[in-house]
């Protein structure tokens, strides 16, 4: 009776409240782009919407259950549910490939995708190797451990092979960062190495996330400017390719820096502050030839999706052609939109944008209710992700704050990345929208990761650890 | 280390993206409109639907110009596949290099454009749109091909309208369809590459009253390039509506006997009703089956033939032939005398040979006897009167004053000028004033004799047998007449405006009785030129003219009307190099009159008539 009552005055009704509204949007979406006049009743079972509304019903089930299952089974039984995906993870690479990829457990449309499953149990175990770590003594031990946990569902899903949902698990990184996860125990290890050097700690190592846009800013320059050839204007007749005029600039900051610390730091500190900027122009560097000779040893295939994103190239009728349709979807919605049910340019009736009840479901919703409606979509799932990080700052339990932030962090990812390739901000992977796209596994999935969070959350004044 | 304050870096880096997509889109979906043309260039296509041209009627409700449907053969370069350019070859019965031949000419057709952006020239043509591979294709032709169609993606059929003429006769009136050229499409938006629009004829007159106009439909396509719905629920379309439908004056079937009587001879007939200005019939021989001009492929093989074949079949003669009318001429020349008062109905003069030749016959007493007898020197006397009334003392002034008082009535008459009837290209005819002569001999440097040809309608006058027809109306309305025209009524509400207006003569009624009077006697008494056109139960007025003609034999003509009570009919006769007036134009009209009022002839007479014409040789 105590836990029943505590349930109910502990949930967190915002966040299920978003939850549902994106549910109910994401289902209307749905009728809407695969309406069928035949068919008309949204419970028809022949149609999308009609199964969707089972996925619906059974997420609902799920977290039914959840909610009357005792929250401590999760911190008991993590390594389990994590090891029982892995397996699957790897069983799912013997199965027939659907669409390129062996993602699919199952026989024909009534599969799963162990793949979404993975990243709660991955969550999981996450957060309970975390709050058993005492995050003041960590080795090159913890970090690999904790690391080897990301990495082993990364590969598996890298080998079906899935880019989007091994690009989701990077945003486990985030989650490392905000716990203080530190990889110094590894870096220290090699630069103390050197002789005549004794670093007590290095700002890359515990700050990983600043540096990962550095460097991915880097890689995006350099691709950008692979093709590009500069002269300068002092040597006139000097050609250069763009891979040696990024290296160039480099060289000058770190000669400048060098410069600026000759005259504002100590000499003690000089000869350390000198290795520094070498070491990181070296690796800059030999990132930067790195980036361009893999980029130009692609598969053509990739090369070009890679441009395309960056905007070097226009083909929208060949290799951009989904971003093109997905785009001209969007940006033909207006300020109010077309109307429900009126998408000219995204409905599955028109097919002018493939996959557009699942991966490009965003198109049909921003067609038909314009900016007006994108704005709160934005909002609603911006609400809900900040919701998660508030629940997860005001818990008492690690484990709790680590899941949270786990859950927060893959939902914005799924996000970010869905929406972005919708209105040409990034590449084309197919990860779903979470709670709006079409399919059994995405939607029980993310219903399964809220209401495990709800529950957990509801039970914050039980000291957890 | 503070942990706790890592979370701002992670919520900044959250509200960083999100407000980045929120300019992204308020950019994308507000303020940039690329992405709403793609959309439409992707997505929506403007149909416009052709509708058929208005149809057009006798005045009886016969069709004389209806619609056939025809099939276009479509193709759509995108949805080829792999086309096996032999096999469809075969199917259409063409060789493989004439298939290839036709897909520049369908490219090179389209034309370029150059791309503002790039100033790239690019072509029109796109590989998604529909073009015509072929065209006017029969049911047969379509069938034949239809049956394998399905083996070649990327074409299909396409149902369209093309002109038929069930009567296979005036062409001259109707004129022809022609595909609009560049300039036509420059000038009037209405029109694509490949519409057809009127070239000459009613056709072109009503052009824009028979086209109808053109419905425009939205429509959402699919990637596949299938049409799936109509756009925003066809709240932007507009339905198509066929051209109105003309009802005409004309009566199919007296033309069709015209064209019949006409057969082998130069010349034209011209019927028109007194009381409405409308044109019964309008026959120009030789002619030619308006079928012969229908759809593109007809045009190009047989315009060409048509141009250039003898008689010149394309030339509308009624209207377009100036010829000098000869002693119908005279008519005009006794109402104006009398009604100058310069003679009375009495009046009488000798025949003097000596001033200008005529034919053995008793001395007129009478204007009424002077038009039966077609006294030339009588006619000269009363032009000269006409023309010198001794309003100047100097013979050249006065002759002046006179010929531009003269040149007044003939206006009125509608003579020297264009009628204004509804088909374009119609000549004014001559009649000349004192300008065109001070031009020829130099001012005061001519008088009444220098022109006195023109008394008896020789000389400087020329007439077009439309014209003369129309001398017919005046006399037979005794005073006005309606602008000749053919369409009594468009789409059911009446002729044209300028059709309604009365054009009054500066001739007086009661001066028509004396002319009246003669002209009966032409065709009723003995001594009258033209009493081959006599009927037994109808009185025809007539008048004969017998042209002379430098250049060969002399042109026949008549005009007449008919009953002479309120006449229903007035015909114009004019057959080139035929010789005299009665014996044959004169006849020919008395047959359109009998077979206007009587709807049939008498076989006999007809037979006849016909007979001798059979004989007829054409001069050169």
């Amino acid at each position: 009776m105590r836990k029943s009552n505590s349930l109910l005055t502990h949930i967190d009704w915002p966040l299920l409240a978003s939850f549902f509204v994106l549910l109910f949007f994401g289902i209307a979406t749905v009728y809407s782009v695969s309406f069928s006049e035949e068919h008309p009743n949204v419970f028809s079972l022949s149609e999308k919407y009609g199964k969707q509304m089972i996925w619906l019903g059974i997420s609902l089930f799920l977290g039914l259950i959840i909610f009357l299952i005792d929250a401590s089974i999760y911190v008991k039984y993590a390594l389990l549910f994590y090891s029982a995906t892995i397996v699957m993870l790897i069983i799912v690479l013997f199965m027939p490939p659907i669409n390129g990829a062996r993602a699919w457990i199952g026989i024909g449309s009534m599969g799963i995708q162990p793949a979404e499953f993975a990243k709660i149990s991955t969550s999981l175990l996450l957060a309970k190797y975390i709050s058993e770590l005492i995050i003041k003594q960590q080795t090159i031990k913890t970090v690999l451990y904790a690391v080897g946990i990301l990495f082993l569902p990364s590969i598996l899903v890298a080998a079906q092979p899935d880019a989007g949902t091994l690009i989701v698990f990077s945003s486990f990184l985030f989650v490392l960062y905000r716990e203080g996860l530190t990889f110094d125990p590894i870096i220290l290890r090699l630069l103390n190495s050197f002789r005549g050097l004794k670093f007590k700690s290095t700002w890359i190592g515990s700050h990983f996330i600043p540096v990962l846009f550095v460097f991915l800013l880097l890689f995006a320059v350099t691709l950008k400017l692979n093709d590009s050839v500069f002269e300068l204007w002092f040597f006139p007749n000097i050609k250069i390719n763009g891979v040696l005029f990024i290296v160039l600039i480099l060289a000058t900051l770190s000669i400048l820096s060098i410069v600026f610390f000759r005259v504002f730091s100590t000499k003690r500190d000089r000869p350390k502050i000198l290795l520094v900027i070498i070491l990181g122009f070296l690796i800059l560097s030999s990132l930067v030839f790195f980036v361009n000779t893999t980029f130009n040893h692609l598969a053509k295939h990739q090369k070009n999706r890679i441009e395309l994103v960056l905007g070097m190239k226009e083909d929208p009728n060949g290799n951009d052609y989904n971003r093109n349709r997905a785009m001209a979807a969007v940006g033909s919605g207006g300020l109010t939109g077309k109307g429900y049910k009126k998408a000219s340019v995204s409905s599955v009736r028109s097919n002018h944008v493939p996959e557009s009840e699942t991966d490009f479901i965003f198109c049909p919703f921003a067609e038909e209710w314009g900016f007006g409606g994108s704005i709160v979509l934005i909002l609603v799932y911006l609400f809900m992700v900040l919701r998660i990080l508030f629940i997860a700052e005001r818990q008492r339990s690690i484990f709790i704050r680590v899941y949270a932030y786990c859950v927060a962090m893959i939902l914005f990812y799924h996000f970010a990345i869905n929406i972005g390739m919708n209105i040409g901000l990034a590449p084309v992977i197919g990860i779903p929208l979470p709670f709006f796209s079409y399919g059994g596994s995405s939607v029980i999935s993310f219903s399964i990761m809220i209401f495990l969070l709800l529950k957990l959350d509801s039970n914050r004044m039980d000291v957890l650890r | 280390m503070n942990l706790e304050n890592r979370k701002y870096v992670i919520i900044a880096f959250i509200l960083f993206i999100a407000s980045v997509y929120a300019f992204r889109l308020f950019y994308m979906q507000v303020i940039d409109d690329t992405w709403v043309l793609r959309a439409q260039e992707i997505a929506e296509k403007r149909k416009e639907v052709v509708p058929p041209r208005g149809i057009i009627l006798d005045r009886y409700g016969k069709k004389v110009v209806s619609n056939k449907t025809y099939y276009n053969l479509m193709m759509v370069e995108e949805k080829f596949g792999v086309l096996d350019t032999i096999a469809f070859a075969k199917l259409i019965n063409w060789s493989p290099l004439e298939v290839r031949k036709r897909f520049d000419e369908i490219k090179e057709k389209e034309g370029y454009y150059v791309n503002k952006r790039t100033n790239k020239k690019t072509s029109n043509y796109q590989k998604s749109r529909a073009y015509p591979f072929l065209k006017e294709l029969s049911l047969d032709e379509i069938t034949k091909i239809a049956l394998k169609l399905d083996e070649f993606p990327g074409f299909y059929e396409e149902v369209a309208s093309m002109r038929s003429y069930p009567f296979s006769n005036s062409a001259n009136i109707l004129g022809y369809l022609n595909e609009a050229t560049r300039k036509e499409i420059d000038l009037d938006r209405y029109y694509k590459p490949g519409s057809n629009l009127g070239r000459s004829g009613i056709e072109r007159y009503y052009e824009k009253e028979l086209r109808g106009r053109k419905g425009i439909k939205y429509i959402v396509t699919s990637a596949t390039n299938n049409a799936i719905e109509s756009y925003a629920n066809g709240k932007y379309d507009t339905t198509a509506q066929q051209g109105q439908s003309l009802t005409l004056g004309l009566d199919i079937l007296l033309q069709e006997y015209g064209e019949k009587l006409m057969q082998n001879k130069r010349g034209c007939i011209v019927a028109i009703e007194p009381s409405t200005g409308e044109i019964l019939c309008l026959v120009s021989s030789p002619s030619y089956d308006p079928n012969l001009l229908v759809g593109r492929k007809n045009i190009s093989l047989n315009y060409p033939q048509l141009l250039k074949m003898e008689g010149l079949p394309l030339f509308p003669r009624p209207l377009q032939s100036e010829y000098p009318p000869g002693s119908i001429f005279k008519l005009v020349q006794s109402l104006i005398g009398l009604q100058e008062g310069v003679i009375q109905s009495n009046s009488s003069f000798v025949c003097n040979k000596g001033l200008v030749g005529c034919h053995n016959h008793p001395t007129a007493q009478s204007v009424s006897e002077a038009v039966q007898y077609s006294c030339n020197p009588y006619f000269y006397a009363v032009t000269k009167k006409i023309i010198q009334q001794q309003k100047s003392k100097n013979i050249n002034s006065d002759a002046e004053i006179g010929l531009n008082l003269w040149h007044k009535y003939m206006t009125s008459f509608g003579l020297g000028i264009k009628l204004g009837t509804d088909i374009s290209g119609e000549k004014p005819g001559l009649i000349p004033n004192s300008i065109y002569y001070d031009k020829w001999y130099g001012k005061n440097n001519w008088s009444f004799s220098t022109i006195s040809s023109n008394s008896i309608g020789q000389g400087e006058v020329k007439l077009t047998p439309l014209q003369m027809a129309n001398i017919a109306v005046i006399i037979a309305n005794k005073g006005w007449y309606y602008a000749p025209h053919f369409v009594k009524s468009i789409g059911g509400k009446g002729p044209h405006k300028k059709f309604t207006v009365k054009n009054i003569t500066m001739v007086e009624q009661k001066n028509f009785d004396p002319v009246v009077e003669g002209m009966r006697r032409v065709v009723n008494e003995a001594g009258g030129t033209g009493k081959l056109a006599r009927l037994t139960d109808i009185v025809v007025c007539g008048k004969t003219g017998t042209v002379q003609n430098p250049h060969g034999e002399d042109h026949s003509c008549f005009i007449a009307f008919a009953p002479m009570i309120n006449p229903k009919i007035c015909v114009a006769v004019f057959v080139e190099n035929a010789g005299a007036g009665g014996t044959w134009a004169a006849p020919i009209a008395s047959l359109i009159i009998e077979k206007y009022l009587k709807q049939t002839v008498n076989a006999e007479r007809e037979k006849s008539i016909l007979e001798k014409h059979i004989n007829y040789v054409k001069v050169p």
